[in-house]
C-alpha cells in the first residue's frame, strides 16, 4: 500500500516492482488527478505550456484510489483507514507529501501547491490583476516572475532579502538584481499578515493593496492523519538511512525527515523524493541488504530571465569561486560542497562533480 | 514483439539529466548538456523498456515520451 500519489508515491510503486514485488499494490491519492510534476506548476505551466506537468501513464499496475484521503493507520493491525474502510497492507509507504503553509484560516487565501491551484492562478493572472506575492523563497520568486511575465504589476513582500535563507547571499543578489531590472517591486519586512482578500499589513504598520494576493510561505508536512499511530514524533516522520520508520513502514518524499550531514531534516525536492523512494522501496523488500540513502540535493529554479541549477546542501557559505563564466553572464560557480549553474547548460553529473571537488 | 520509441521534445529539455540517471544505457547528456538518445527504440516488456519508462517519468518538464 502506498499512501500518496505524487512523484514520491509513484516512484515508490515503480521501485517496488523493480525490486521484484509482484503482489497486490494499492495507491491512495487525495487528489483526483493522476500524478503530475509539481516543479512545473510554478514554472512552465505559469508561462504557456499547459501540459508541462503531465507524467506518462503509470506502469506499476497498482489499484489507484484517487480523490480519497487516507485518514489513519494502525500499525499493530497493519491497516490503513481510507474513506471509512480499513484496507490491509503487508508493507506501507507513506508519501503523503506536504501542503502550503498558510497565513490565515481563510479558504480564499491564494497559494500554489497543487494542480488545481496552478490552473486557478493562471486564470487569475490572465486578467492582469495587480499582484502582491508574500514570500521571498523560490516559490514566491517563481510566482512573482510568472505574474510579471503575464503583464501584471507585481510587488514581492519578503522577510529579508529574497532567496537568502534558501540560496545564500550570492545567488540572492543575482536573482534580486535581475528581478528589480525586470520591474518587480520589492518590499522587505520583518513580518506580514493578511487583512482581508486584498490587503497585506507589514511590520511597520504600512499596508499594501492589490487585486490578487498570493502567499508562498513554505510547506507543512501532512502528518496529522497519522495522529495516534505512534509513527510521528512531534509531528515529524523521522526515518532511518533507508527511509524506514519500522521494518514494514517507509516514509518518503516531502513528508519524511531524514538523516543528513546537517541533522535530521526534510529535503522537499523533486529529485530527493525520487532518490528516497527508490531506496525505501528496496529496503521494504530486501531489508538491510538494500543500500542506504546518500543524498546530494539537486535543485533548480527559474525566473526573471535566470535559470539556476544547484547541487549540494544550500545555502552555501561565503563567496563562490567561478569555475567558468563570470558575474553577469552564464556561469558555473562553486563553494565547498555545493555548485551552481546560472544560465549555463551542464550535465548534472558534471555539476555534481564540481560540488564534490 | 512491439517496439517503443523514446521521443524527446528538445525545446522543452532543460538538461536536468534525471533521465540519464534512470536509464544511463539508453541516453546521456553530452558535454554541452544536450540530451542524446543513444537507444531510440526499446522492445516492450523488456528491462530496457522499464528503464525507458522510468527515465520518461522522472523528467520534471514532460520532455520525454515513450510511444
Amino acid at each position: 500500500m502506498v499512501v500518496g500519489n505524487g512523484i514520491a508515491g509513484l516512484t515508490a510503486a515503480d521501485a517496488l516492482r523493480d525490486a521484484g514485488f509482484d503482489g497486490e499494490l494499492t495507491i491512495v491519492g487525495d487528489e483526483r488527478h493522476p500524478a503530475y510534476s509539481r516543479p512545473a506548476l510554478s514554472k512552465a505551466l505559469l508561462r504557456d505550456e499547459l501540459d508541462a506537468h503531465e507524467l506518462p501513464a503509470p506502469t506499476h499496475g497498482a489499484t489507484e484510489l484517487l480523490g480519497v484521503a487516507a485518514t489513519g493507520v494502525v500499525p499493530q493491525r497493519r491497516v490503513v483507514q481510507v474513506g471509512g474502510e480499513e484496507l490491509p497492507y503487508d508493507r506501507l509507504v507513506i508519501a503523503s507529501g506536504s501542503r502550503a503553509r498558510r497565513l490565515t484560516d481563510d479558504p480564499g487565501e491564494v497559494t500554489l501547491r497543487g494542480l488545481d491551484d496552478a490552473f486557478a492562478l493562471r486564470e487569475r493572472l490572465a486578467t492582469r490583476p495587480s499582484v502582491v506575492v508574500v514570500g521571498g523563497g523560490p516559490l514566491g520568486m517563481e510566482v512573482a516572475s510568472g505574474a510579471l511575465a503575464s503583464g501584471c504589476e507585481v510587488t514581492l513582500v519578503s522577510q529579508g532579502r529574497p532567496l537568502i535563507t534558501q540560496l545564500g547571499r550570492h545567488l540572492s543578489d543575482l536573482f534580486t538584481t535581475s528581478a528589480l531590472e525586470q520591474g518587480l517591486t520589492l518590499v522587505e519586512t520583518g513580518s506580514a499578515r493578511l487583512d482581508g482578500p486584498s490587503r497585506v499589513l507589514l511590520a511597520d504598520g504600512a499596508a499594501l493593496e492589490a487585486d490578487l494576493i498570493v502567499t508562498a510561505v513554505g510547506d507543512v508536512p501532512n502528518t496529522e492523519w497519522l495522529a495516534g499511530s505512534g509513527l510521528a514524533r512531534c509531528g515529524a516522520l523521522e526515518v532511518d538511512h533507508r527511509g524506514l520508520l519500522r521494518p514494514d513502514i517507509a516514509a518518503v518524499g516531502d513528508v519524511a525527515a531524514l538523516p543528513t550531514p546537517y541533522g535530521t531534516r526534510r529535503i522537499p525536492l523533486w529529485s530527493s523524493a525520487i532518490d528516497q523512494s527508490k531506496v525505501a522501496a528496496a529496503a521494504l523488500i530486501r531489508g538491510e541488504e538494500a543500500p542506504p540513502l546518500s543524498i546530494q540535493p539537486y535543485f533548480w529554479t527559474e525566473g526573471f530571465g535566470l535559470s539556476l541549477k544547484a547541487v549540494g546542501f544550500m545555502p552555501p557559505s561565503g563567496e563562490p569561486e567561478y569555475v567558468d563564466g563570470g558575474p553577469g553572464g552564464p556561469a558555473l560557480i562553486r563553494w565547498p560542497g555545493a555548485a551552481a549553474a546560472i544560465n549555463y547548460r551542464i550535465p548534472i553529473p558534471r555539476l555534481r562533480r564540481a560540488a564534490a571537488a | 514483439m512491439r517496439l517503443l520509441t523514446i521521443e524527446l521534445d528538445r525545446p522543452r529539455c532543460e538538461g536536468h539529466g534525471l533521465c540519464e540517471e534512470a536509464a544511463p544505457d539508453l541516453m546521456h547528456l553530452d558535454g554541452n548538456g544536450e540530451l542524446v538518445i543513444d537507444v531510440p527504440q526499446v522492445e516492450a516488456g523488456t528491462p530496457e523498456a522499464r528503464a525507458a519508462a522510468a527515465a520518461v517519468r522522472v523528467c520534471p518538464v514532460a520532455g520525454l515520451r515513450l510511444a
